[in-house]
């Protein structure tokens, strides 16, 4: 392993089976049960299940009917997004005292650097060893930490001792380990990407690396060049803290297929006004409108279009969405539609001041 | 070649032919007014080589002979000149010699051979309108026609007509003004972009004329002839964008008001708004109309509340303030409607009064989208 680029000292906490644990925390008459947090009904999914539900193979996003299916014990909780919010922010303040570098993914996942940390403590792991006591002693929930030399690393790590443990991965490891990895514990290789990689011959990271660069690219695109380097130990990308979103969006599945645009209009309504509310909140507004179908058969279907002007009122966005759902014919019977906003004004902190005076004087559509 | 002729009545003819004449010219011979006489009839010509006028003017004379005499110089002598009669006379040497009261000015000419001939209309279609109308059809559009050379077919004005009405079309993209005439028509469907040159020296022309013109046109040119005068000049070529399709069908939001109140705000507090944007802003609640302004960089501020009629849901639309005035200054009605739908809709401007039997005029504005 080379150092011809700068030696990062990054660390993935997760914790484990958050919304379940909390549940289990909060009552005690759950613990040691098989638990799911989510809704129960027809059309609802697994959020997250508990170590002991896992084992009956309920898993998070799946269906609740198969998790009923699978477990007949299981115990279904309602989310109580609050409350997991509120120990989710006692967690980050336990990290703020370590460093700043702290980019938080979801409520219960987070990068740190911590190659200069507030502590002066030069190892990572004994950093993450106490930090996760710290969790524990806190909030009485386990986690679990992977701790490398960049964040794609970090956070496959952190699944390998799951739950309640942690791993390192050495600098002097980092090409060994990446190439005895499985291709489907690779972050960002889906079941889709899996499959595809086991045809070309690819299961696990040295098979990847054997691959040229130009080959990769040829059949995952893009994302082929971020398999080529990842696989190499190079994942420069760096811990943001202050993470802007990069979209605004609003969701809605809907307890029967909808099968008439007649029908979906009232759905959009309240779906525009879901984000109309949430853009108000995070004080955004975008250019692109995105508008999300997912058919009764889960494929999806994406449909965007760009305006030359931010927007930010619910007229405007259904308005967008209408026409996106009119522009072409649906395929098959819709379970879920969705709107979302991007391109948005806080993207890039350098204009957003400048942008204040702007306005877009429009045309006709000639 | 030999004419007399009365001073002022020349000049008042040569003012008029003079607007053809552009102020540099890559053909030196454009620089120029042709004279072609014919016993007591004196027809002159001026051109751009895309629009040529010419008038007949009723001179004393027996001669006949064609020359080129500089514009510029004739004019500025004619102006002079108290009236008078004025005597012509071709000399040997290229000279043309005016005799005048006060004493002889000669100017050199051009052979009238080589000024160019102005094309004649093949297989004209045509129809008749009365001077006036077609002159204020010009003053309602013409404001609203571009300036784009990538554009030409906007930077002209669209006659459309029909056995139903003559329509005059002029968009700019951003504005769009639509005047239409159900009580004159023609015989044929015809459509053709006039290029706004020539149509700027008609409106002047023809402004208050009760005398009929007669249109003839065909694919590339279009001849106005009216009392001793005529032009003809060259369409501009292209399709001209669908603007039906850009007329807004549903305007659920309608407000009436004041013209000149609403006109007076708007001025006023478009002194406040960004100099480059020129951006005011409108927010319509109940019967109350507010108009406000905002220039960021100088913390300039300017507010005014005005009562109308308003039908619709509360609604706030951003324009530029210019494109407000312009429309507002060409209506002559008291009261004024704009319909609108969306904030990134096009508003819809109309008279409410004042127009003649058979008269529409339909003014469409694009809005300014607030970034806020």
């Amino acid at each position: 392993m080379s150092n011809d680029f700068p030696r990062r000292k990054i660390i993935h906490v997760d914790m484990d089976a958050f919304y379940a644990s909390v549940e289990q925390l909060d009552h005690p008459e759950l613990r040691g049960k098989p638990i799911a947090v989510g809704g129960s009904s027809k059309r609802g999914v697994v959020a997250a299940a508990s170590y002991e539900a896992r084992k009956f193979g309920v898993r998070s996003a799946m269906s609740s009917v198969i998790a009923q299916r699978n477990c007949p014990e299981l115990i279904f909780v309602k989310p109580r997004f609050d409350r997991y919010r509120e120990i989710s922010h006692q967690i980050r303040n336990i990290f703020y005292e370590y460093t700043d570098l702290v980019e938080p993914l979801s409520l219960d996942e987070a990068y740190l650097d911590v190659t200069v940390n507030k502590k002066g403590n030069p190892s990572a792991t004994l950093i993450a060893q106490e930090i996760r006591q710290r969790i524990f002693d806190t909030t009485g929930l386990n986690a679990s930490a992977g701790i490398s030399i960049n964040k794609f690393i970090a956070k496959v790590a952190s699944d390998v001792n799951k739950p309640n443990g942690q791993k390192t991965v050495n600098p002097e490891e980092v090409l060994q380990f990446l190439e005895d990895l499985e291709i489907r514990k690779f972050y960002g290789v889906g079941k889709v990407t899996a499959e595809k990689m086991y045809k070309l011959g690819i299961f696990t990271g040295k098979d990847l690396k054997q691959k040229t660069e130009q080959f990769l690219e040829e059949h995952f695109g893009k994302s082929g060049r971020y398999y080529y380097h990842v696989v190499r130990g190079i994942h420069t990308s760096p811990v943001k803290p202050h993470r802007i979103p990069k979209s605004v969006g609003a969701e809605r599945t809907f307890s029967e297929n909808l099968s008439s645009e007649i029908f979906m209009l009232e759905r959009l309504d309240h779906i525009a006004s879901e984000l109309e509310r949430r853009l108000k909140k995070s004080k955004t507004a975008g250019k692109t409108v995105t508008l999300k179908i997912k058919y009764s058969d889960f494929t999806l279907n994406t449909r965007s279009k760009t305006l030359p002007y931010y927007i930010a009122e619910k007229e405007l966005i259904l308005e967008t969405a209408k026409e996106l759902l009119y522009q072409e014919k649906l395929q098959n019977s819709v379970r879920l539609l969705g709107i979302s906003l991007a391109n948005l004004n806080t993207e890039k902190d350098t204009k957003t001041q400048k942008k204040e005076t702007v306005s877009v004087q429009l045309k006709f559509d000639f | 070649m030999k004419f007399i002729v009365s001073s002022t009545y020349l000049l008042k003819q040569l003012q008029v032919l003079g607007g053809v004449i552009n102020n540099s010219n890559t053909l030196p011979i454009l620089d120029n007014f042709l004279f072609d006489l014919k016993q007591d009839k004196l027809t002159v010509s001026a051109s751009d080589l895309e629009t040529t006028m010419s008038s007949v003017l009723n001179v004393d004379s027996d001669n006949e002979g064609t020359i080129a005499v500089p514009a510029k110089l004739l004019l500025e002598t004619l102006k002079t000149f108290p009236e008078q009669p004025l005597t012509f006379v071709v000399e040997d040497n290229n000279t043309v010699e005016i005799s005048s009261n006060h004493g002889k000015y000669a100017l050199a000419y051009a052979d009238g051979a080589e000024f160019p001939k102005a094309v004649e209309l093949a297989n004209p279609s045509s129809t008749s309108i009365m001077g006036d109308i077609l002159a204020t059809a010009i003053d309602k559009t013409i404001f609203a026609a571009g300036n784009d050379d990538l554009r030409p077919v906007m930077s002209g004005v669209f006659f459309q007509f029909s056995p139903e009405s003559l329509t005059f079309v002029a968009t700019d993209a951003h504005k769009l003004v639509k005047y239409q005439r159900t009580d004159v028509t023609a015989s044929q469907v015809a459509e053709f972009i006039m290029p706004k040159k020539p149509l700027t020296l008609l409106k002047g022309i023809l402004a208050g004329s009760e005398s009929d013109v007669l249109i003839e046109y065909n694919d590339s040119n279009a001849k106005f002839s009216f009392e001793n005068t005529e032009l003809i000049c060259r369409l501009i070529d292209g399709k001209y964008p669908n603007y039906e399709a850009v007329i807004p069908k549903e305007n659920p939001n309608q407000l009436s008001i004041s013209r000149t109140q609403f006109l007076s705000s708007v001025k006023r507090v478009a002194i406040f708004s960004n100099k480059t944007t020129h951006q005011i802003r409108l927010k319509i609640a109940g019967a109350e109309l507010n108009i406000s302004a905002e220039d960021i960089d100088y913390s300039n501020k300017a507010e005014e509340r005005l009562t109308c009629s308003y039908q619709g849901d509360d609604m706030q639309i951003g324009f530029n303030s210019r494109f407000l005035t312009e429309m507002l200054n060409n209506l002559n009605s008291d009261d004024v409607s704009l319909e609108m739908s969306l904030p990134n809709r096009a508003g819809i401007l109309t008279p409410i009064d004042g127009l003649d039997e058979g008269e529409n005029v339909t003014m469409l504005v694009m809005p300014v989208m607030l970034n806020s």
